[in-house]
């Protein structure tokens, strides 16, 4: 009887979190598809400056992406070790760079396809959403989101481009620039603000305050 | 004549030891270390993918990797690249396709090898169709007909093989002209060379030329795909030698990864301390 009962238990448990699951995937889905809806209508709309269409950018960047846990995860072991201010200093700076260089990229990409080809629920209960974007040659290149929900609310964590994570390779690229800094966090807060001092001086528009 | 050789040098390997006796490795693995299971268990093969360093803390040659890394980025800026730029503009799109399916239906043999050396005899029956429908129907490579019958091309090589062995990456390295590597992966390399059909069909047709215009064209031909995504990471990263370092790390990880084990954990999380605060939020800016 216990056994039943346990089995029986487990089985409504099975089901609730699959049914849960399947939702967020849906919705993960449909978080992604609108994001993709307002970029390719903000790079397609003629009737707004560049200025304009750079703020809107930020804006959308901001509120979809999660900066803060983004570049938490990026500085690594550096996370611990950085004072409250060189932390602040570092997802100021963190964020500006990232905001900016997608500009630069959602710029250069202008008369591609972004299709939604499904998603994956994750062990740590966050959603995968795959999708590709189809260039004018056919050409497809592989982009997938990691989706997490929080306050409910749905943001993205990570993306990974060709199967390969971004946040890993910044991880990995800040810690080098840290290493060769001598372990210092001011090392990389240095470098990203020459990086943001580049993007600047390329395109004004992108990366102003 | 050649091509018939070729073909016939394909199948003699299908029927090969390695093909007829499927469990010939495990046989020798068995007596090699009695008791052992013969096939990696989970654990070890998911350590031999996601090897314990990070690719940072494995380049104990990194002056030396960032000296050559450079030598090749200069290599690259006045050579290769422009002839990319050249070939991209000149050639039309349809064309630098065929070429790109050509060189590809060049590697299926060693692919194949490589099927059979990781005992995968499904990939390995997949790599042949595709090659010989591809070789005939696709004109001797130029067109690939496999993928849209839903045989899809899988890239194997010798460093892939090593990896599926259990064989750790060892040392980043980066090669001459031919980039981002590690020992692993350069031993793989050498390995590719020597049992590739392909070359010895050329060596014995003494045509040593041959296997260097095709390295040739396959730099050129890989330039010519990425060269918009190498531009993007080299504009947007702070440091772009850590970058291709990590980049090249974590593509070859993904290649050993089968795509029903697909997963993507390790990466940033929400926690309790990511809220946003004031200052980061959007409508400040505005």
């Amino acid at each position: 009887m216990w056994k039943k009962l346990i089995f029986l238990g487990a089985l409504f448990f099975i089901g609730i979190s699959s049914v849960k699951a399947e939702t967020n995937s849906k919705q993960a889905e449909a978080f992604m598809s609108e994001i993709g809806e307002k970029v390719i209508t903000l790079l397609t709309d003629k009737s707004i400056s560049n200025q304009e269409r750079a703020d809107q950018f930020r804006v959308i960047l901001k509120t979809k992406f999660n900066g803060k846990a983004i570049g938490k995860f990026v500085l690594g072991r550096y996370w611990k070790q950085a004072t409250e201010e060189e932390k602040k200093k570092f997802l100021e700076l963190f964020t500006e760079t990232t905001v900016a260089s997608y500009a630069t990229r959602f710029k250069e990409y202008t008369s591609e396809k972004f299709e939604i080809t499904g998603s994956r629920p994750e062990s740590d209960g966050g959603v995968t959403v795959l999708s590709r974007i189809v260039r004018t040659n056919g050409q497809t290149i592989p982009i997938d989101w990691k989706i997490f929900e929080k306050n409910g609310e749905l943001r993205i964590y990570d993306v990974i481009l060709e199967g390969i994570s971004m946040g890993i390779t910044q991880r990995s690229e800040y810690a080098a620039v840290i290493q060769k800094g001598g372990g210092k966090i001011q090392a990389i807060n240095k470098a990203l603000e020459q990086k943001l001092g580049s993007y600047k001086s390329a395109s004004p528009a992108v990366a102003s305050h | 004549m050649k091509f018939i050789l070729t073909i016939f040098i394909v199948l003699s390997l299908s029927l090969s030891p390695s093909c007829a006796q499927e469990d010939a490795w495990s046989y020798t693995s068995d007596n090699l270390h009695p008791g052992e299971e013969t096939h990696l268990t989970e654990h070890e093969r998911e350590e031999a993918i996601h090897s314990s360093d990070a690719v940072e803390d494995n380049d104990p040659f990194e002056p030396v990797n960032r000296g050559i890394f450079w030598c090749n980025g200069i290599l690259d800026m006045v050579l290769i690249e422009p002839l990319a730029c050249m070939y991209k503009e000149i050639i039309p799109e349809l064309v630098r396709e065929r070429v790109g399916y050509f060189l590809r239906n060049l590697s299926e043999p060693i692919v194949f090898v490589n099927n059979h050396l990781q005992g995968k005899s499904e990939d390995a029956g997949d790599t042949l169709a595709r090659f010989l429908i591809n070789s005939t129907l696709g004109i001797g490579g130029l067109f690939d007909v496999t993928t849209d019958w839903g045989i899809p091309y899988k890239k194997e090589d010798f460093g892939l093989t090593l990896a599926s062995w259990g064989v750790k990456s060892g040392p980043y390295i980066v090669l001459p002209i031919l980039g981002p590597s590690n020992l692993r992966d350069s031993v793989g390399r050498i390995g590719d060379y020597a049992f590739d059909p392909i070359n010895w069909w050329a060596y014995c047709d003494d045509q040593a030329f041959y296997s260097y215009s095709r390295t040739a064209a396959q730099i050129l031909d890989a330039k010519t795909d990425n060269i918009d995504l190498l531009d993007d990471l080299k504009k947007n990263s702070v440091d772009y030698y850590a970058t291709i370092r990590t980049w090249y790390d974590e593509r070859r990880k993904d290649l050993m990864i089968a795509d029903a084990d697909r997963k993507a954990t390790d990466t940033p999380r929400p926690d309790d301390d990511d809220d946003d605060d004031h200052d980061s939020d959007p409508d400040d800016n505005n």
